[in-house]
């Protein structure tokens, strides 16, 4: 290959371009004036002689534009002057220019921060070693679609279960460092293989023994590499360190790697910061040693997780745990209760519910950057109006169509690198805006960062605008006819008709595009508005909660603990602002609550089931302050303590179910596993609380308060929730509150402050946050739409000034001269507004699962949106509408 | 780049224009005209059309190091460009004949057959 030549054509055409230019006219007219001799020499007339050769030569500019194609290097050059005029001529246009500009800018910066949300949640491997093997093990039976397992399940499943190359469990809890500024922070008691199984190994140090893992070991524990580097300033001596934990010395023999989380951490609230061995056993836990099962049940109370055997799918371990559960059915083991056992692969266990509400946003940025597209496009084709004349003198000057292409494209090209430009400072700022609101309950949402892969599609983006922004401004020029352009000269009152065509068929386009948005925007909306008005059975409004521990070796008994609380609940009280105070087991909506069996007076359950309810321990005033409504009987008081008579209140639902037909009130209900002497009476009724969830069925619930609690069936509550009712902000209390709390025992750690309001939000996270996407998506659509409407009317109208002008003169009132300007618009919606519609209709259906309420083509919500949408066209249409009913005949008949 | 007279006198592909063009530089320089009109006298006025389309080859060619460009004065006291075959130039020609002839015989028989039908 003859390169070195390419490389000394490319530097002469680097640094000899205006020598070369010039030799090539001095060539090429060398040539028509030789061809002109000679034909001159045949006979000819010298007139017809230059004639003739030009004519042979074929067109000059374009031969000459050829043959600096075939410079090398200089073809560079070529597209640099390309650039340059296509900023020159923008230039002239800074309206135009900006409007172009900004709305790209909206388009890709939109598209270019949603990419980068669903690249980091849905595309971004998790932090595990080959994630895709491991799967979460769940139970399942009636009333509870996934919930733990038990040490029975996990023996079996492990020497049972051949998809499973291991399989281990874990719970969460939380832990407090001890210290002169104690630390409250989540923690997770895991079997010594639930690291090996998701495929971490610790940065520092090591994970846990066999050794450590049983009962009686060692206290040893495993840290966070951001509470290493928190709380110990990241100090590489920790690991081998003794550490007052939770009351009790702690060998710290681990740091996990920066970003790690457990799989539950996704679902919300801080990520897990100590690990500790589960140090466990059969013996321990009351279950029958090895893989065999108990007759009846067992009790149920650990997260499963499995890596799968190479080869091994999710469905191989389903169906080999479908088999299996059949056989112990059969046995006798948790039957007729509807028991089964599962596998959900760790990511669709994680991401699976944000998904969709991921896709969805994710395609109506796409139908936004569309829409922008078709704006662009339609201000480059009236762009291209005006300069039909400039472009047609080109091409009569021999510009090759080639070249005039490239002329347009570099100028959508520029426009769009400028709109990238700023497209993707645009999703820097958003992506940060998103990390700072980011709708709580999404996981993974805040790690979203603008990184190369953005920046990539950012471009990517760009360069597809161009393409789309580009071709019918190029289409439009492609068909100019340089004769019939210059002929139609200066009065082309109907000459853009044909042309005009496609700028309408863009704007319908864009209207139509925006009602899909603004339909689903409009669906979205009500059914926030629908889970919003659910009542949860609490008023949320105005109550600060914080998480407090009471650990046994400050508070060995439950007096004590009562006590605490008491004292707690009375100085909290006593915070100017505050008008209740209490405490609470675990928060509505913020933690799943599970049952306890019960023996109830007058009730007796149907073969093999018993009579479960929820359980919840409260201390008085907790009704009060969260807001719960008494149907009937009281609520506790301080009178409720451990020495009177045991007290029970009741949710509605355990009422219908125990006592149907009956008062609940003074029944006579016991919680198994106590004394059985220890009778609770049932002293009040409250409406149910949607404790799990915020639609769904309510399963019986009962409450007592923290020191029957203790009495029976004797379990000392030791992590409470404080909650506290204002009348104000609740986020204002968090210092006092937290001060109070210090005042009582500095030793004790608060965690998860949180206002009750922020975690009904969080329950309903997914709907909000595509609420909130389709809602500013659908007002940007409708921007856009109405500027292109805007631009059309006001096309129409300029271009037929002339034609108004004569209507004016023979009488026509400015009102029908509005008329016709405002038609034009509106024929424009009309049709996009069907179409809108129709699209709608059929595309909404993909929000099904969010929606909450309402169905997918809730009348309401599309009469709305049309409505709105109309409302939107006729406002943008009127401004340039009226232009023309101020037409003064006078002088649009003169215009030129 | 489509022409706008289609007839009988097709428009030159580039490379056939290319490689005529060599085989002209191959007797001696000429200027862009020279050649243009060598063209036409041999083919008899088939190579008549959008003269001006030489000039992008020959500049393609110059690219590729296959012929040399200089500025002399013409014989009729003009200064013009000439331009020269190199020996790159020669060796391309030469490929491109044994390609040509090997082409054209192929066309030949195949139409021998077809008119004599085998």
């Amino acid at each position: 290959m003859a390169w070195y030549h390419e490389i000394t054509a490319s530097l002469a055409a680097l640094f000899g371009r205006r020598r070369q230019d010039r030799e090539m006219d001095e060539e090429m007219r060398f040539h028509l004036e030789m061809e002109t001799k000679r034909l001159v020499d045949g006979g000819m007339t010298a007139r017809d002689a230059s004639r003739r050769a030009r004519r042979d030569f074929g067109g000059v500019e374009r031969h000459k534009d050829d043959t600096r194609d075939e410079r090398g290097a200089g073809r560079w050059f070529d597209a640099w002057s390309d650039v340059r005029f296509a900023l020159r001529s923008l230039r002239h246009r800074p309206g135009l220019t900006a409007a172009a500009t900004l709305t790209l800018a909206l388009g890709i910066g939109a598209t270019s921060t949603v990419f980068g949300v669903v690249k980091r949640v849905l595309l971004t491997a998790l932090p595990y070693g080959h994630p895709e093997s491991v799967v979460a093990v769940w139970s399942a039976w009636k009333g509870f679609d996934q919930t733990w397992l038990s040490y029975d399940e996990w023996e079996g499943w492990k020497a049972r279960v051949p998809a499973f190359a291991d399989i281990a469990l874990y719970f969460d809890g939380a832990a407090t460092i001890d210290g002169d500024s104690p630390e409250r922070v989540r923690s997770s008691a895991v079997q010594a293989s639930v690291f090996s199984i998701l495929g971490v190994r610790p940065e520092r140090g090591r994970g846990f023994t066999a050794e450590e893992d049983r009962p009686g070991g060692p206290r040893v524990a495993v840290i966070s590499h951001e509470l290493w580097e928190r709380r110990f300033g990241a100090d590489p001596s920790v690991v081998g360190r003794q550490i007052p934990i939770s009351g009790s010395t702690t060998l710290i023999v681990g740091v996990m790697p920066a970003g790690f989380q457990m799989p539950l951490d996704y679902a919300g609230g801080e990520p897990t910061a100590i690990w500790f061995p589960l140090a466990t056993d059969a013996a321990n836990q009351g279950a029958v040693p090895g893989p065999a099962f108990p007759k009846g049940g067992a009790s149920h109370g650990y997260y499963g997780v499995a890596r799968l055997a190479p080869g091994a799918t999710a469905a191989a371990a389903n169906s080999q745990l479908k088999t299996l559960v059949a056989e112990l059915e059969e046995f006798g083991y948790m039957s007729n209760v509807g028991f089964h056992a599962f596998v959900v692969p760790i990511e669709e266990q994680i991401t699976g519910r944000v998904r969709p509400v991921l896709l969805i946003v994710f395609g109506a940025v796409v139908l936004v950057l569309l829409i922008a597209c078709a704006n662009v496009a339609g201000l480059l084709l009236v762009r291209g109006e005006t300069r039909r004349r400039e472009l047609a003198v080109r091409v009569a000057l021999g510009a090759g169509t080639n070249r005039l292409a490239r002329l347009l494209v570099t100028e959508s090209a520029i426009l769009a690198a400028f709109g990238g430009a700023m497209g993707v400072a645009l999703a820097a700022i958003s992506v940060r805006l998103l990390r700072a609101n980011a709708p709580l309950g999404l996981p993974r949402l805040t790690e979203t960062t603008v990184d190369w892969s953005v920046l990539v599609f950012a471009f990517l983006v760009a360069g597809l605008t161009a393409l789309l922004t580009g071709v019918l401004p190029l289409a439009q020029a492609r068909h100019l006819a340089p004769a019939g352009e210059l002929r139609e000269g200066g009065r082309g009152a109907t000459s853009g008709r044909a042309r005009l065509r496609w700028r309408q068929l863009l704007v319908a386009t864009e209207i139509a595009l925006a009602v899909v948005l603004v339909a689903g925007a409009g669906l979205m909306i009500r059914t926030v508005r629908n889970l919003l008005t659910i009542n949860p059975g609490f008023r949320p409004d105005g109550v600060l909660t914080m998480r407090v521990s009471t650990p046994s070796q400050w508070y060995p008994d439950s007096t004590r603990v009562v006590a605490f609380w008491d004292e707690v609940q009375r100085r909290v009280a006593a915070v100017p602002g505050v008008t209740r105070a209490s405490a609470v087991r675990i928060l509505p909506l913020a933690t799943e609550m599970g049952d306890w069996g019960l023996v109830i007076q007058g009730y007796s359950p149907p073969p093999n089931q018993g009579a479960p309810g929820d359980w919840q321990v409260v201390t008085p005033g907790y009704f009060e302050t969260l807001g719960l409504t008494l149907r009937k009987g009281r609520t506790f008081t301080a009178g409720d303590d451990m020495r009177a008579p045991l007290a029970m209140i009741v949710n509605r639902a355990f009422e219908q179910q125990y006592f149907a037909g009956r008062d609940a009130l003074g029944g006579r209900v016991r919680i198994s596993s106590s004394d059985t002497t220890r009778w609770y009476t049932i002293v009040g009724v409250v409406d149910d609380v949607r404790h799990n969830k915020l639609v769904g069925t309510v399963k019986p619930q009962f409450y007592a308060t923290l020191a029957q609690f203790a009495v029976a069936p004797g379990s000392t509550r030791r992590s409470m929730s404080l909650v506290a009712r204002t009348d104000g902000d609740p986020k204002a209390l968090i210092a006092s509150v937290r001060a109070v709390v210090r005042s009582v025992d500095s030793r004790l750690a608060v965690s998860e402050v949180r206002s009750m309001r922020d975690i009904v939000d969080a329950a309903i996270g997914g709907q909000k946050f595509a609420m909130q996407t389709l809602g500013v998506f659908g007002l940007i659509a409708l921007l856009l739409s109405a500027i292109g409407i805007f631009g059309i009317v006001s096309q129409v109208v300029a271009s037929r000034v002339h034609e108004f002008g004569i209507r004016a003169a023979l009488g026509a009132t400015p009102n029908d001269l509005m008329a016709i300007g405002l038609r034009s618009g509106i024929r424009q919606a009309a049709t996009g507004l069907v179409v809108g519609v129709v699209a709608a209709l059929v595309l909404t259906r993909v929000l099904h699962t969010l929606l909450h309420g309402v169905t997918p083509t809730d009348p309401l919500t599309f009469v709305a949106v049309v409505a709105v949408t109309g409302v939107v066209t006729i406002a943008a249409s009127f401004a340039p509408a009226r232009r023309a009913a101020r037409i003064d005949p006078n002088v649009a008949l003169r215009v030129d | 780049m489509t022409t706008n007279h289609a007839g009988p006198r097709a428009e030159v592909v580039r490379g056939t224009l290319e490689m005529l063009a060599l085989t002209l530089l191959s007797e001696k320089p000429m200027h862009g005209w020279g050649i243009s009109l060598r063209l036409r006298e041999i083919s008899r006025d088939v190579f008549d059309v959008n003269q001006g389309s030489l000039y992008p080859a020959l500049q393609a060619m110059t690219r590729r190091g296959w012929i040399r460009a200089e500025w002399r004065i013409s014989e009729n006291n003009r200064r013009a460009r000439y331009y020269s075959i190199t020996a790159e130039g020669r060796k391309q020609l030469s490929a491109e004949i044994e390609e040509w002839n090997r082409t054209s015989g192929a066309v030949n028989r195949v139409l021998r057959f077809a008119y004599t039908g085998g």
